[in-house]
């Protein structure tokens, strides 16, 4: 046998592989990657590489000619006191709003999936939380949870119960609280929508042969419709895990960081030494260090909530 | 399976009129822009500016109107962080305004950056105070042309103080903490002042101390020569007495300035810390109040205010239209340009042909401006300000809460101001 | 399944927790009907006589028809734009599994945790360079970034279908390109309502981009007339809160509009087992 005729095969093979329907098809169906792709290396790859390098040097933010200074800027962050005081409650924060709003939302999007007068408008009105800009609820809830006697709820305690102004936003703990209460309220109607929207997804045929099969209402959730939401569960978590590390405006507008450092977040540390202090490189050091941390924590939950999606399907 | 028959034609239905609604809305845009056209020949001026359009309106039609060749490109972001990043991205990718606001937070990077003309000895400059133009310069030269000032002191309620029996504000600080237990006996709470940024209560103790030691006390702490703790532990300690004594709250940690003065409006405490921007605000919201201002009273009964420069107006370094920005900040300081803005804001104007017109109430408030008993850290810090702002406010909630001592205040500052 | 019963139990329970969840609203919008004196002494207090100088005081002050046709057109062009690449990008993903498109997948991740503020300098010389800083276009090229948004919600719900719907077109000889626009549009309708309400939300509010990216005053959006009253010492409330009113009426009936294609029972009849 000729070397040609040992390679024709092959040759003939790969122009049949590369001309056969099945490639054709996976190739055209490839191209419907190509725009996200386009969106990740312009507006993500791109400016990202821009800030690795910023990282490694002196830049200010206002001019361009930059010095290279190695790994000072790293170094500088692991050693900034307020940093670690952001790490507390950023923590704290993602960790409380991921648990708090799912367990709400999913019993939520059920009722409000039900059928009962004025539904339309209950639905409108626990989604609003997610509309108005942050500046005007820093205000309203600065109101409501005032600490003094004329705050709204400490005037409802009054009213009710007697009970003595409540600190809520003047104490460190309560404080914590109170950023992670609103931060519920502005979160949980629309992750109730979403889930609604993947309830549509679960046939109705499922309860009916359930409910024929004598199973109470409780049974059937837990045996269908919560199985049936686990790639819902594993995408709203995620989404409120990522928000909730780089959450900023809310506790911002509520106490400022305040009382001490009780609220203060890993991103208004990036943004204070970034914008405010003109400290680009090293804002720029702490976000890749961030982004590593919190890619480290998604890609924990998403093995984990992957395992658990393949253990109830 | 019946995919076929899925509800196709709703969605289309959705998509086509979305899109119909697109092109419809991006038609009456274009319509609307070449209606709007830019006038044949005009240069254009762009102004970025953080006093809203409805203060600045006025005066660019009225400059407009001098100078018809000249048509100004108004822009808007809100002070202070947002105004401060928006100019700091355009300024570094070469898209920054021709003529821009300089305050405290981006003073030494506008300077360092090159990002700023120099203003010396410019003609428009002459009828500065000579107090705004050194808070807007570095090493004797002028970037900024700044024509109002502040001063911030003790509100108070006349009535209330009557109703307790008070017909002298006290300038001496014991004799202030005496008449705070006094009203607070009468069952009135004596004085508020939110701490979720600098309290200007503090700045005017520790202005009265630096004035005390001879007034470059900050030069000297950024130096080297000395410690914050000499400038600041006497003033925090008179401070703090508020608190100790029970006759401010601890909750004015959690307090947002506008609930203060809500508070003010509603006659539920006696004396807030104000500045002339409350009084435009509780005009309205209390019409009948009979208000008086005072400075802050001191350990030796002189007293004293918080207070700065207002920001100033600066030319970028790179303008192709240095005649035009010239032009507007000549007008901009000029007698009829100040006149309308003070008409506008209230503003205590400084320059040197201009009585500004102001409420009554803030006599006292000019009078300190003229005596030139006002401070404020954050513009008399030389640098780092933001950084070490952030970290006094943190250490002062603390303090007030009990969590720190005054001299722990200082020395995280020392530690702030260490770390550059 | 037939019809539920509509409970009156139910309906009791769910409006009285909307209306505590709603509070904070009645609080804005109550109080753009009072003078400032009143709101400032019984912010809770329905108004006492029918106050409209706020409104009238803001549409004389704000080139308000200007701001909203630049807000419509930015905002439904992101809209169509995000929800179409993001849909295509889930499509392909859930139908070819090579090592490549997992790269992919784990890289659409990790954009999504960038902070925004930690790249804001070297997007806008980016922009600069296309020449799209201070247009609406170049809004909306920014809120393609939405696009891995909807893409991640999409994909999560791609998943949850089942897998033969899409096997069996092909095997019925549709291309990928009458299976997405034939097939996978429809059978997602709610979430994409879901996301397309959910980012309309965002790009109608959004102020931190505009803010930065738009300066010509004839290229304003709504928001940024919003954060107008905030002064250099005091933020004028009354004209905040009012502006921000007249801001969510047409997202607030957009969202019911919408809300109610988030249709009952879907997939019924339509796919059986």
């Amino acid at each position: 046998m000729t070397a040609l005729g040992r390679r024709a095969p092959a040759l003939t093979g790969a122009l049949s592989w590369l001309t056969s329907p099945k490639t054709l098809e996976g190739l055209r169906l490839q191209a419907f990657l190509v725009p996200i792709g386009i969106v990740f290396a312009v507006l993500f790859a791109i400016p990202l590489a821009q800030s690795l390098y910023f990282s490694v040097t002196d830049f200010n933010g206002y001019s361009l000619d930059v010095n290279f200074v190695g790994l000072e800027n790293y170094r500088k962050i692991f050693t900034d006191p307020s940093m670690l005081a952001g790490l507390g409650f950023t923590l704290l924060y993602a960790i409380g709003t991921t648990v708090i709003v799912t367990v709400l939302a999913i019993p939520l999007a059920v009722l409000l999936n039900k059928r009962f007068f004025g539904r339309n408008v209950v639905r409108a009105v626990f989604f609003f939380p997610a509309i108005p800009s942050i500046a005007i609820l820093g205000l309203v809830w600065g109101f409501i949870l005032s600490p003094l006697g004329s705050g709204a709820i400490n005037w409802l305690l009054d009213a009710v119960g007697g009970f003595g102004p409540v600190p809520w936003l003047s104490d460190g703990t309560l404080a914590q609280l109170s950023v992670i209460v609103v931060a519920v309220w502005s979160s949980t109607g629309w992750h109730a929508i979403l889930y609604l929207a993947y309830l549509q997804s679960i046939p109705g045929d499922y309860y009916e042969a359930a409910r024929v099969d004598g199973a109470s209402p409780r049974q059937s959730f837990f045996r269908i419709t919560l199985p049936l939401l686990a790639p819902a569960i594993t995408v709203s978590s995620l989404l409120l895990m990522t928000g909730g590390l780089k959450v900023y405006d809310l506790p911002y507008t509520l106490t400022k960081g305040g009382p001490g450092y009780a609220t203060f977040t890993i991103t208004q540390s990036i943004i204070q030494s970034g914008i405010a202090q003109a400290k680009f490189g090293q804002a720029s050091a702490l976000a890749v260090v961030f982004m590593l941390v919190v890619g480290a924590i998604v890609a924990v939950q998403l093995v984990l909530s992957r395992r658990l999606e393949d253990r109830v399907s | 399976m019946s995919l076929r028959r899925m509800s196709l034609p709703r969605t289309k239905s959705l998509l086509t009129s979305s899109v119909a609604v697109l092109a419809a809305a991006a038609l009456t845009l274009t319509g609307c822009g070449s209606g709007s056209g830019d006038g044949g020949g005009k240069t254009k001026l762009s102004f970025f500016s953080w006093e809203d359009e409805a203060t600045m309106k006025p005066l660019i039609e009225a400059f407009e109107k001098k100078n018809p060749s000249i048509d100004v490109e108004f822009s808007h972001a809100p002070p202070v962080a947002e105004y401060i990043a928006a100019l700091q991205t355009r300024l570094v990718s070469g898209t920054g305004a021709d003529v821009f606001v300089i305050a405290a937070e981006n003073k030494t990077n506008l300077v360092q950056g090159g990002f700023v003309k120099d203003l010396t000895g410019k003609p428009f400059m002459a009828n500065m105070s000579k107090f705004n133009t050194e808070t807007w310069s570095v090493d004797g030269k002028a970037y900024g042309m700044s024509i109002s000032s502040w001063s911030a002191g003790i509100l108070y309620n006349k009535d209330l103080l009557t109703k307790a029996g008070v017909t002298e504000f006290p300038a001496k600080w014991d004799d202030f903490m005496a008449l705070c237990q006094k009203l607070k006996s009468a069952g009135i709470t004596p004085y508020m002042e939110s701490v979720t940024g600098m309290p200007l209560t503090v700045a005017a103790l520790v202005g009265h101390e630096n004035a005390r030691q001879g007034g470059d006390v900050d030069a000297q702490i950024f130096a080297g020569q000395k410690k914050f703790g000499d400038l600041w532990n006497g003033p925090l300690t008179t401070y703090n007495q508020l608190f100790t004594s029970g006759v401010m709250s601890k909750d004015v940690v959690g307090l947002k300035g506008e609930q203060v003065v809500d508070e003010f409006a509603n006659g539920r405490v006696a004396m807030i810390a104000a500045g002339p921007w409350d009084v435009t605000t509780l005009r309205e919201k209390a019409p009948k109040m009979n208000m008086v201002f005072a400075g802050v009273p001191t350990p030796d009964g002189k007293p004293f205010w918080g207070g700065a420069a207002s920001p100033g107006w600066a030319i970028n370094a790179k303008t192709e239209h240095e005649k035009e920005a010239e032009a507007f900040l000549t007008f901009l300081g000029s007698k009829e340009g100040v006149t309308l803005f003070n008409q506008k804001t209230a503003a205590m104007t400084t320059t040197s042909d201009v009585t500004p017109v102001i409420d009554k109430v803030l006599e006292p408030n000019l009078q300190a401006l003229k005596d030139g008993n006002f401070y404020l850290p954050q513009v008399a810090w030389p640098r780092v300000q933001d950084a070490l702002n952030t970290e006094a406010v943190a250490q002062l909630q603390l303090m007030v809460q009990g969590q720190a001592k005054p001299a722990d205040v200082a020395a995280a500052l020392d530690n702030r101001l260490a770390q550059g | 399944m037939r019809k539920q019963r509509s409970s009156p139990l139910l309906s009791l329970l769910m409006i009285l927790a909307a209306a505590v969840v709603g509070v904070p609203f009645y609080y804005i919008v109550v109080n753009t009907f009072k003078t400032q004196a009143e709101t400032s002494s019984s912010p809770l207090a329905p108004p006492t006589s029918l106050y409209l100088d706020n409104y009238i005081r803001v549409f004389e002050n704000t080139p308000i028809l200007q701001s909203f046709l630049n807000t419509l057109y930015v905002t439904v062009a992101s809209i169509v734009i995000m929800l179409v690449i993001g849909s295509m990008a889930a499509y392909a993903m859930l139908l070819r599994h090579t090592l490549v498109n997992r790269v992919i997948a784990v890289l659409l991740v990790i954009a999504f945790l960038v902070p925004g503020q930690a790249t804001l300098i070297p997007v806008y010389r980016i922009l600069v360079e296309l020449e799209l800083v201070d247009t609406l276009e170049g809004l909306v090229f920014l809120y393609a970034a939405g696009s891995i948004f909807c893409y991640f919600l999409i994909q999560g719900y791609l998943r949850s279908l089942p897998i033969s719907i899409f096997e069996a077109a092909r095997i019925d000889g549709a291309g990928p390109w009458q299976i997405y626009w034939r097939i996978v549009l429809p059978l997602i309708r709610p979430i994409l309502i879901t996301v397309g309400v959910f980012q309309t939300m965002w790009i109608w509010n959004d102020f931190i981009t505009p803010n930065v990216f738009i300066s010509s005053p004839d290229k304003q959006t709504l928001v940024l007339q919003v954060y107008k009253a905030v002064g250099q010492y005091s933020v004028d409330w009354p004209a905040f809160m009012t502006l921000s009113v007249i801001v969510l009426i047409p997202v607030v009936i957009f969202f019911v509009a919408m809300q109610r294609h988030i249709v009952n029972g879907l997939l019924q009849g339509s796919v059986k087992g």
